[in-house]
């Protein structure tokens, strides 16, 4: 890996603890299959405002409010969509040197 | 309700979710689809009566992100507006209903949940969401009747 920390992932929704805890599941497991090491938490938007997490993940609604917060914003509309949502880590990831 | 008084060990609160099912529910629109997935956890003693109007609130206010995959709505406040237990319940509407998503309409699948504090129900959700993964939503999808439903809900959130 070329970072040499793990990884910080935030998982948004609009109450911070229910379907943002599905994505933070789905992140994991995608994660998991990428080798990478990660620490992935879930939070709601405005709670997010204040973090600095490397990763946002969350529905378009939500994420074009926090676009600025991480040098990588993932949009997904399928929060169970392991599949989806691995091949756009394994993008950015790849694009930002942090997967190789 | 459940009734395990003394039962379990004080240190872990974790409990056994209450699980509901109610079927063929007509509804027509997504905030009576709502209110009524949100009822059934009122009638099981699981939330407070203001639960259902906190649910539709959640929608109003931050959009329709809870129709979390195709067809099915996850429904769920905020523990302080009146989660009682950590509750479960599945609601198959008798015709879908539009929320606006722009990917996962139509919604014929609710899940709802509440919890009295927002750890408690970790646990629980946790095993939804490998649950969900694993074909939950067709499983219900397919299920004969409430009974069914229920059995069916009951296996992806076991007591653990």
């Amino acid at each position: 890996m070329a970072l040499d920390r793990q990884l910080e992932i935030l998982a948004v929704c609009g109450v911070g603890m229910g379907t943002s805890l599905m994505l933070k599941m789905t992140a994991e497991d995608a994660l998991r299959s990428l080798g990478v090491d990660a620490r992935v938490e879930n939070t709601d938007v405005s709670s997010a405002r204040g973090m600095s997490p490397d990763v946002v993940i969350g529905q378009g609604m939500h994420t074009s409010e926090i676009a600025d917060l991480a040098p990588v914003v993932i949009t997904i509309s399928d929060f169970l969509d392991k599949e989806g949502l691995e091949a756009q880590l394994r993008e950015h990831l790849t694009a930002q040197g942090w997967l190789s | 309700m459940t009734s395990h008084a003394g039962g379990a060990t004080p240190q872990t609160p974790r409990q056994r979710p209450l699980v509901t099912a109610t079927d063929k529910v007509s509804a027509g629109d997504w905030r009576e689809a709502v209110r009524k997935a949100a009822s059934a956890l009122v009638d099981a003693g699981a939330a407070g009566a203001g639960y259902p109007d906190a649910c539709v609130r959640v929608v109003e206010e931050n959009g329709p992100y809870i129709v979390l995959t195709k067809g099915l709505a996850l429904v769920h406040a905020r523990p302080e507006e009146g989660g009682l237990a950590v509750g479960v319940g599945v609601t198959r509407l008798a015709a879908p209903v539009e929320f606006g998503h722009p990917d996962n309409d139509p919604v014929d699948l609710l899940l709802a949940f509440c919890t009295p504090d927002p750890d408690a129900h970790v646990g629980t959700l946790a095993a939804l969401a490998r649950a969900l993964s694993g074909g939950l939503a067709d499983r219900l999808r397919a299920a004969s009747g409430e009974d069914d439903l229920t059995r069916t809900l009951k296996e992806a959130v076991p007591n653990d």
